[in-house]
C-alpha cells in the first residue's frame, strides 16, 4: 500500500474525531492527532480500535503507547500488516 | 506536583460510546472493568476513572516530557466515597499518586498530586471560565515549549506551575496553594 492511501484511509478514520478541519484537511505524516487534530484522549482508542477493524490487525498495547501521530499510526499498520 | 482533568458529563456522552467493543479492555485494568461493571451508574465510573488517569498522567507527563498513550498502565482504587467527592489513589509503574475527584450531574473533576501531603494543600477550581481574580494585573498565563502551563508574575519572572484542563462547558484548574497566597 503506498503512503497517500494509507494517509488517505487514516483521514476517514479520525475524521470523526478530529475537532480541527484545517488540520485535517492538511494531514500528513508529521500531523499529531492531539496537537494537529485536536481529538480528545478518550477518542484516541476509538481511533484505535477504528484501525483494528479497517486494516484487520490487532494493536498492542506496547504500539498503542506511540500512536500518537500519522507517521506512527503508519509504520504500526504496515509492520502489522507485514506480520500477518 | 499536580495533574488534574475535567470531563464535560453531557459532551462525553456524545463523543464517547464506551460500550463499544473493545473500549474497556484497551484502557482499563480487569479490575477497574469490574468496578464499572458493578457500579450503579457504569458511565459516571467509567468517567472517574478516566479522569483519574488523566489526572496522573499529567503529573508524569510534566515530570518526564515525554508523551505515551498507556492509559492501563495507571490503576485506579477508590477509597472513599462521600456524597460527591471520591478520594482514591492511582498506580502507575511503582508509584502512587492520590486523588481527590467532585462530581455533579454536570461534571467530574479529578485533581492528581504526587506526594499525600500535597492534597490538603491545593487549591481546586471548577467553573466555566478561567477565573479572572487569578490574573490579577502583572500575573499571566504562559506555557513551556512543551505546552505545559505556568502563572508567571511578569515583575519577578517567577513562575508558579498550575494546571489547566478544558472539556465541553467546563474548565478546571488547581495549583498548590503554597505558592499562591489567595485561594480561587
Amino acid at each position: 500500500m503506498d503512503k497517500e492511501t494509507l494517509i488517505a484511509q487514516l483521514k476517514e478514520i479520525v475524521k470523526p474525531y478530529a475537532k480541527n478541519e484545517e488540520g485535517l484537511l492538511n494531514i500528513n505524516e508529521n500531523t499529531d492527532f492531539v496537537n494537529d487534530l485536536k481529538i480528545n484522549s478518550a477518542n484516541l482508542v476509538d481511533v484505535i480500535l477504528d484501525v483494528e477493524e479497517q486494516f484487520n490487525i490487532v494493536i498492542d498495547n506496547e504500539s498503542m503507547e506511540r500512536m500518537l501521530d500519522v507517521r506512527s499510526a503508519m509504520e504500526i499498520i504496515e509492520a502489522k500488516l507485514a506480520a500477518k | 506536583m499536580i495533574g488534574n482533568d475535567i470531563i464535560d458529563l453531557h459532551l462525553a456522552r456524545r463523543e464517547s460510546n464506551w460500550q463499544r467493543k473493545g473500549f474497556l479492555s484497551k484502557i482499563f485494568t480487569a479490575a477497574e472493568q469490574e468496578m464499572i461493571c458493578q457500579a450503579t451508574i457504569p458511565s459516571d465510573m467509567v468517567w472517574l476513572l478516566w479522569s483519574c488517569k488523566e489526572a496522573a498522567y499529567k503529573i508524569i507527563n510534566r515530570i518526564t516530557n515525554s508523551r505515551v498513550y498507556n492509559p492501563v498502565k495507571f490503576n485506579c482504587t477508590l477509597s472513599d466515597e462521600q456524597e460527591n467527592t471520591i478520594t482514591g489513589t492511582v498506580l502507575f509503574e511503582a508509584c502512587s499518586y492520590p486523588f481527590i475527584s467532585h462530581r455533579n450531574s454536570n461534571y467530574i473533576h479529578t485533581v492528581a498530586v504526587s506526594h499525600d501531603v500535597f492534597l490538603n494543600r491545593i487549591d481546586i477550581y471548577t467553573g466555566d471560565s478561567l477565573p479572572s481574580h487569578l490574573f490579577p494585573t502583572g500575573n499571566s498565563l504562559v506555557k513551556n515549549q512543551d505546552g505545559v502551563p505556568y502563572l508567571m508574575n511578569c515583575g519577578t519572572n517567577s513562575t508558579i506551575p498550575v494546571s489547566i484542563s478544558h472539556h465541553g462547558n467546563y474548565v478546571g484548574l488547581a495549583q498548590n496553594n503554597m505558592y499562591s497566597g489567595y485561594s480561587f
